[in-house]
């Protein structure tokens, strides 16, 4: 019986070791670190032939990402009608500081993105891709736009991410593949 | 799909039974029955047990000894119940006039002797609520699956998945952190919360698998609404020979295979030790489904665990360690960065991306990592009282890699998780069972407590958190005249501190939660036919982190889902009440329950969609309502002739939204199954030989809440399956047991309402297994 007893305080001691083996506090908190972020969208149109080549820049902002608070920005694309358009964009993770320019990644990585411009009705907005991959497929981030006659719309701007999957490329030059990075419904309007 | 066995009237440990038979000459009612019944875990003599031969219905108790004896019996068949409050009961059949001579001499010394071993296994499980348990060879026919596939052959649980690869039991329609899973004496505990997060348990550590139907809470504490999933090891093979197991299962679809491994005894030499060690590997490559392949759906897991144990008279330790990780490839098709993208893979229905068979596993996976070490001791004092122990640590490392690695090639190439969660969990229950008053009233008491805290890294997902958690209970039970009656009260005391960033702030949030439950329970043998069982029991569920603190899209879902850090613990109150009917051709057991959940915790759809640079998603909140879940279970086993039997099992739920007067998303269907098996005599070597032909009918669910869903629930399916089994016996110890299986025999198209998948493929198309045991 005396034996049993020892037993039972020694289970007992190492029992309680057992309570103090924290050695991490979930009070250090690691910031958050989501690497697909993009806050950012701007869209900066150049009209050529006018004489005045004054930059009009569009732009989609959240900076605080998804939820939280609401976009703080979210522009009117308002362009001249049959006006031809230089068509650049821009896209920033803003969350960070300073600014992550997504813009540099994505062309780095131009075989796995497609930038995709869905005007409707589609009369309004023509657009021709200005910029390839190094497989020479289409990319987006530069293009020229042709405005139709004046009406409102809506332009549609995407970004596919098409990396490989299980080592097979997917990007093909067309949206089907991947999914969507920015997927945005601008209203459009041509004057 | 296995004959389950429905045990489980009462509580406890291994009662052991030495029956000795002995017989007249001349057919006259001499002959007589006796033997010992012990406690197997202490090996100690159990007093006051109570012995019933069912026909006759007389009745003995065990002496100071153990002892019991029935004399004056007439040859034949009889069926000895073993009954002991406290201990679960168990029947078994002892013939008093086959294989004895005639001539048989009347002498006690030389009378035939025949030990019956009879284990009634301990469950802990309350005593009026359904315990279905799957062991033995309905066990080894599930091997190589998951613990939700391996469960859901049992009437009024099924299966949530997301793809084939992850599997959540669920029972009576509930899942997650409503069902509650005791691994080995120890509440699992994981990332539960997640419909994405399977059980990080290798079924293969268990020689029993059980659930318990309805709320549970007094015994198990928290989280136990809709049942408890009980998953147990063998007992410790004390002062036994060398002896283990090996089974091997392989699989055509996914071209998987599985192996486990089980080597187990005592210490020469050594009195009062024993020993386990068991191993299991697995991988599986890409499954098909019956007309395309989906990529990136293999797997690959490793787990081991050890266990070790010593006992002397009252006194017993034993200590338990195990390993459980696995790698899992998420099918990549189901990725979706917009709504857009859902509903053009919806409209195309098949993945758009295409692939063959590999065994490779890319981006999406998740990688997951569980550790238990667990120490028990118990000390039996020689007056019946029983004080036991159970200390636990659990280490859970869960990463998962999204499909998309960082654009950044230096941020690439560390090829970190996007999300990790690591959990530590400490656990400590201390029980006391107290010694059977005047025969009739055991009981126990016990407190158990939990610490535990959540490091998160990665995408901001759930916050870190600090909790502890108190619960104090009492179960006491009575048999009386036939009637088992139990009664027990619970009180736990949460306290959860949560820690995050809020727009870069580092805000700290404190929770306190408690909540009292109670049970009251009574069942009653009504003949040797007929029995019956009512249960009335409370549980609760304090709100989980992800409940509270959810602020984002929630991929694969495409929805946008917010907590609610003012969510109050869901509280249920279930009634369940079942009959069985038994013969030896036919039982047949009916269950009905009604469990009424306050304050239940949904996703409730919000009015505005929710803007993100993705585009607008569907907004869903964290909301409460009250709900009820009704529904039957039925089973049936009727033998047609001697060779050919029928089996039969409905699940039938109902579940409704009663403050809004509403139905409730991702509610399992109807469910009706059937099987036609024929069994051989024993041939040669060949043993136990059968072949069944299954069907599992599976409704549509037509009962869900208007414009919640992207996609309507699939329609109604039927799947063939056939079965082939017998075992191949080398010596009384040494045999094989083989079952050749083919589930989706017609290779029928089909996709499940509970798979999350269900979007954008197919449910796995034909597989064909076979599976081997060898003991030794």
């Amino acid at each position: 019986m005396k034996r049993t007893n020892q037993n039972w305080n020694y289970g007992l001691i190492i029992g309680v070791a057992f309570l103090f083996m924290q050695c991490k506090s979930a009070s250090d908190v690691t910031p958050d670190d989501e690497n697909e972020l993009i806050t950012t969208v701007q869209l900066n149109f150049t009209p050529e032939n006018t004489g005045f080549p004054t930059v009009q820049t569009f732009t989609y902002r959240d900076v605080d990402g998804d939820g939280g608070n609401a976009p703080t920005k979210f522009d009117t694309v308002s362009l001249q009608a049959n006006t031809n358009y230089t068509l650049k964009i821009t896209l920033l993770d803003e969350s960070k500081n300073p600014a992550v320019d997504i813009t540099q990644e994505v062309k780095e990585k131009s075989d796995e993105h497609l930038v995709v411009f869905t005007a409707s009705p589609a009369s309004l907005f023509k657009y021709t891709y200005g910029d390839t991959d190094a497989s020479n497929l289409p990319l987006g981030l530069t293009g020229m736009v042709l405005t139709g006659t004046a009406g409102t719309g809506k332009l549609k701007v995407q970004l596919r991410h098409q990396p490989p999957i299980s080592g097979k490329v997917q990007k093909d030059g067309t949206p089907g593949p991947g999914s969507d990075d920015v997927n945005l419904d601008f209203v459009l309007m041509v004057k | 799909m296995g004959k389950m066995q429905a045990t489980g009237f009462f509580t406890s440990l291994i009662c052991l039974l030495l029956t000795t038979a002995s017989f007249s000459q001349n057919q006259d009612c001499h002959c007589f029955i006796k033997g010992t019944v012990r406690d197997a875990h202490s090996g100690l003599p159990v007093v006051g047990a109570t012995l019933l031969l069912v026909k006759s219905n007389q009745g003995v108790f065990t002496d100071a000894a153990g002892r019991y004896e029935f004399t004056g019996l007439c040859p034949g068949k009889y069926e000895i119940e073993c009954r002991i409050i406290g201990y679960q009961s168990r029947r078994d059949t002892v013939n008093l006039t086959e294989g004895h001579e005639e001539n048989f001499s009347l002498d006690e010394e030389e009378i035939h002797l025949k030990d019956v071993e009879i284990t009634a296994h301990r469950t802990d499980a309350p005593i009026s609520q359904p315990l279905t348990t799957l062991s033995g060879s309905d066990l080894a026919r599930t091997r190589g699956q998951s613990l939700g596939e391996s469960l859901q052959g049992i009437t009024g649980v099924t299966m949530l998945q997301t793809g084939s690869s992850i599997a959540k039991p669920v029972i009576h329609g509930m899942h997650s952190n409503r069902v509650l899973i005791m691994n080995n004496g120890v509440r699992q505990e994981g990332q539960q919360w997640g419909s994405e997060h399977a059980p990080e348990i290798d079924p293969f550590v268990a020689t029993r698998l059980s659930v318990v139907k309805g709320a549970a809470g007094v015994r198990y504490g928290s989280d136990a609404i809709g049942g408890v999933v009980l998953v147990e090891p063998e007992e410790l093979p004390i002062d036994k020979p060398i002896s283990g197991e090996l089974n091997a299962a392989a699989f055509s679809n996914g071209r998987q295979g599985a192996t486990s491994a089980t080597l187990q005894g005592g210490v020469k030499g050594l009195n009062g030790f024993g020993w386990r060690a068991q191993g299991t590997l697995k991988r599986g490559g890409n499954i098909r489904t019956p007309t395309y392949f989906l990529d990136n759906t293999g797997s690959a897991e490793r787990n081991f665990s050890l266990a070790a144990g010593y006992r002397k008279k009252g006194f017993g330790a034993e200590i338990y360690y195990s390993h459980f990780k696995t790698k899992i490839g998420i099918f990549s098709g189901s990725h979706i960065g917009s709504v857009t993208d859902l509903l053009n893979v919806i409209q195309s229905g098949e993945p758009l991306i295409k692939a063959d068979f590999s065994y490779t596993i890319n981006r999406p996976y998740q990688d997951v990592a569980h550790n238990l070490l667990k120490g028990e001791m118990h000390y039996h004092f020689s007056d019946g009282n029983r004080l036991k122990w159970v200390s636990a640590y659990q280490y859970d490392n869960r990463l998962e890699y999204d499909l998309h690695a960082p654009r950044n090639d230096s941020l690439a190439t560390l090829n970190r998780a996007e999300l990790s969660f690591r959990l530590t969990t400490l656990t400590n229950d201390i029980i006391w069972d107290h010694k059977p008053l005047a025969g009739k009233l055991s009981g126990q008491i016990g407190v158990s407590t939990l610490y535990q805290y959540n490091l998160m890294d990665g995408r901001p997902l759930i916050p870190n958190f600090d909790q502890w958690n108190i619960g104090i209970f009492g179960i006491e039970r009575l048999v009386h005249n036939g009637w088992e009656l139990e009664a027990g009260l619970r009180y736990d005391y949460r306290d959860l501190t949560t820690y995050r960033f809020v727009n870069r702030l580092k805000t700290t949030d404190h929770f306190v939660f408690h909540n009292a439950s109670g049970t009251l329970g009574a069942g009653r043998n009504l003949n040797d036919r007929w029995s019956v069982r009512v249960n009335l029991g409370t549980a609760w569920r304090a709100p989980n982190v992800s409940e509270l603190f959810s602020d984002g899209v929630h991929h694969g879902a495409a929805a946008y889902e917010q907590g609610d850090a003012n969510l109050a613990p869901e509280k249920a109150l279930n009634t369940i009440a079942s009959i069985r009917y038994a013969t030896d051709n036919l039982t047949l057991e009916v269950g009905g329950y009604y469990n009424y959940i306050r304050d239940y915790i949904y996703l409730k759809p919000q009015p505005e969609p929710i803007l993100t640079v993705r585009g607008a998603f569907p907004y869903f909140k964290y909301n409460q309502t009250d709900a009820t879940f009704k529904g039957v279970d039925l089973s049936a086993d009727w033998k047609l002739s001697g060779h050919l039997s029928w089996i039969s099992k409905l699940t039938y739920l109902r579940v409704n939204d009663v403050r809004n007067d509403a139905y409730l998303v991702m509610i399992p269907a109807n469910r009706w199954e059937n099987q036609l098996k024929y069994a051989w005599d024993s041939k040669g070597r060949w043993e136990k030989m059968f072949f069944a032909l299954g069907n599992r009918w599976v409704g549509e669910q037509r009962r869900i809440p208007p414009g919640s869903d992207f996609a309507p629930p699939p329609s109604g399916y039927a799947l063939w399956n056939a079965q082939l089994s017998g075992n191949l016996v080398f010596s009384e110890k040494k045999r094989v047991e083989v079952t050749l299986t083919v589930d989706n025999l017609l290779d029928t198209v089909y996709r499940d309402y509970l798979n999350r998948f269900r979007y954008y493929a197919d449910d796995m198309g034909r597989n064909v297994s076979l599976r081997m045991r060898y003991v030794f």
